[in-house]
């Protein structure tokens, strides 16, 4: 790789790094092997090596794709069960509040229910889909380590763009065995960190 | 599929990112013009709150007048958005990629500037927190039976679901802006609004793992907005709102307009930025399609609500719909009529429909038929009630009060639109990926 941009260069910390620095601890430097691939299918076939030989591999792309998730053997996120969790937390907070506002303050209206549940509906159903989508919205930023201030492996901006970058957490001969896999697959560039 | 986009990532990342640049002499002429017009909206608002309501023509019947027809304007206008960004995803529509950030971004806004409204209608807009839910001194509750209540908890929730919702989409492609910004200050914004996003695989799982249910979330959502605002009015019994079929005659009236203001709202957008490659005439050819949908629901409706009230066999109800087409404000209806169900219909013609000046000019009517539709609503019926020694106090027009709060309402959301253009990606660089081809080796050797 030509240049890491966002690797870090000691001894030159500018003020703000600094400041953030005491408030925020430093990231960990963890050595492994970045390989950046520009074809989705040597990507793909780079994933399956590393994960057939037993290795932890970390993909980044600029959009995700369906064959590498499934080398990933990836499964469904978690946060669906979140917002699961929040949308019934929502339904019954709104039809709650209604019920325990019509009792608190009874206000008797030709003899009839106190609480009366259709007029309710529209804000027990408001309520579900309110906490429903923040929980699922806390729910992938948490699950998804977002926000993100400090990162182990090496970031490319091309990542963001057509390229694939392969993070593997290995060192010494380790690293250079991954390196080889890497090159073998179809790498255009690949970093080892030591 | 047939909404695969010939150009490669590296391209889509080049088109779509230039539109970031630093704001040149033509953006900055149109936004000091909207700030003006801004600025005469908030200071007809001061002169309405020192003076009274009387200036904005409301009288003893007629208590809701244009503040409440903007506000139900504006909230049908951001209904388009997520029916763009939520519906059709979960159709897996692909058309959608080009034009859903734009209507995402119209809906946020559109809300903003609605919720601005029953404030500005309020004659002492300094007490609008009395709608929050919380008891007052003496532990009395809101009622939760009102319409007007579930009207609060509708649209608030509705603004911070599709603001998240907007946000969300945006984190991989501020991600992608952050990663080409060239000035500091520009760099930590973006890197702020990613969240410090990198695009990895446990994100990107994540990511569309909660994506598909805000889509979820957002499509029962946009239905029930413009039904409660709907019921707004036909929870009442004054002729011509006590409706049953208003709930979908409203909600496809706000798709309607929003659609239509999204096609307004992209035109110039392609033009100027020279994104006719991605946003295409198919894409303004296929949201042409949806107006031309929603203008059939919405005309099926009017012409409904008439036979409803002759076969109904209401005195009230039938002497109003009379009088709706006949009497001193029939020139609204008529201007609604022709402008949502008869103009419209040249979208039939394909030749229309791939014309981009002609669905222009044809969504400019559309929406200017639609906000006559509201003020029809609201105001002929509260005109003619049922105690005819009101009935001489015409609602005749807008005031210059009136009119400079509607100038600036649309230049409260044109100033929004305009920021967002300048700086946020306004089409999606990651979802308009998905449909460009992929680079495989296997397919080069």
């Amino acid at each position: 790789m030509k240049a890491n941009r966002s690797a870090r260069v000691p001894g030159k910390r500018g003020l703000w790094k600094s400041l953030g620095g005491l408030l925020l601890p430093p990231a960990r430097k963890a050595p492994g092997v970045l390989g950046v691939f520009f074809y989705v299918d040597s990507a793909t076939s780079a994933v399956r090596a590393l994960k057939q030989a037993g290795y932890r591999v970390a993909v980044m792309s600029p959009v995700p794709h369906h064959a590498i998730e499934v080398e990933l053997k990836q499964g469904p996120s978690f946060v669906r069960w979140l917002c699961f969790f929040g949308g019934v937390t929502g339904v019954t907070a709104g039809f709650s509040l209604c019920i325990y506002t019509a009792y608190s303050w009874p206000l008797v209206v030709g003899g009839k229910e106190l609480a009366s549940i259709p007029p309710y509906v529209p804000v027990g159903y408001e309520g579900m889909i309110l906490l429903g989508a923040l929980f699922n919205l806390v729910g992938m930023l948490v699950l998804a380590g977002l926000p993100a201030v400090s990162w182990n492996a090496p970031y490319d901006p091309r990542f963001s763009e057509d390229r694939i970058g392969i993070w593997v957490p290995a060192r010494d001969a380790e690293a250079d065995k991954v390196e080889q896999m890497l090159r073998g697959s179809g790498a255009e560039e690949v970093q080892v960190v030591a | 599929m047939s909404d695969r986009l010939e150009i490669s990532q590296k391209q889509v990342n080049d088109d779509i990112l230039r539109m970031l640049r630093t704001p040149g002499k033509v953006w900055w002429t149109i936004f000091i013009a909207d700030l003006i017009v801004l600025f005469i909206g908030i200071a007809a608002w001061r002169y309405q709150i020192v003076t009274g309501m009387g200036v904005a023509g409301y009288t003893r019947t007629v208590a809701w007048a244009s503040y409440i027809t903007n506000f139900v304007f504006w909230v049908g206008i951001a209904h388009c958005g997520t029916l763009i960004s939520a519906i059709l995803y979960l159709f897996r529509s692909y058309f959608r990629r080009a034009v859903y950030r734009a209507s995402e971004a119209m809906t946020v806004f559109a809300v903003m500037t609605a919720g601005l409204f029953p404030i500005l209608h309020l004659g002492r807009p300094w007490f609008a927190y009395w709608m929050v839910p919380y008891p007052n001194q003496r532990q009395l509750w809101l009622n939760f039976r009102s319409p007007l209540v579930w009207d609060v908890f509708a649209i608030s929730t509705y603004f911070t679901v599709s603001a998240v919702f907007f946000v969300v989409g945006l984190i991989p492609d501020v991600a992608a802006a952050r990663d080409r910004a060239t000035g500091r200050i520009r760099k930590l914004l973006y890197d702020v609004l990613s969240f410090g996003w990198r695009g990895s695989n446990n994100q990107w799982k994540h990511f569309y793992g909660a994506y598909i249910f805000f889509a979820a979330l957002a499509t029962p959502l946009v239905l029930s907005v413009h039904s409660v605002v709907s019921w707004d009015f036909a929870m009442s019994q004054i002729p011509g709102w006590h409706s049953t079929i208003f709930a979908p005659y409203f909600v496809a009236g706000a798709i309607f307009s929003g659609v239509a203001l999204v096609i307004n709202l992209l035109i110039p957008i392609r033009t100027i930025y020279k994104l006719e490659h991605i946003i295409t005439v198919g894409h303004i050819e296929k949201l042409s399609k949806l107006v031309l949908l929603t203008c059939m629901i919405v005309t099926y409706s009017y012409l409904c609500e008439f036979f409803m009230a002759w076969y109904g066999d209401s005195k009230f109800e039938r002497d109003l719909f009379w009088w709706r087409a006949t009497g001193p404000l029939a020139w609204s209806f008529w201007v609604m009529f022709t402008c949502n169900s008869i103009i419209p219909w040249l979208l039939w013609s394909k030749k229309v429909r791939n014309h981009i000046s002609w669905v222009f000019v044809i969504c400019i009517f559309v929406n200017i038929g639609m906000w006559f539709e509201r003020f029809v609503i609201i105001t002929s019926s509260l005109t003619r009630s049922f105690e005819p020694g009101t009935w001489e106090r015409f609602y005749f027009g807008l005031t210059p009060v009136e009119l400079a709060i509607l100038a600036g309402s649309f230049a409260w959301f044109l100033m929004w639109f305009l920021l967002f253009v300048k700086f946020l990606p306004a089409v999606s660089v990651a979802e308009l990926k998905e449909v460009v081809p992929m680079p495989m080796r296997g397919k080069e050797a």
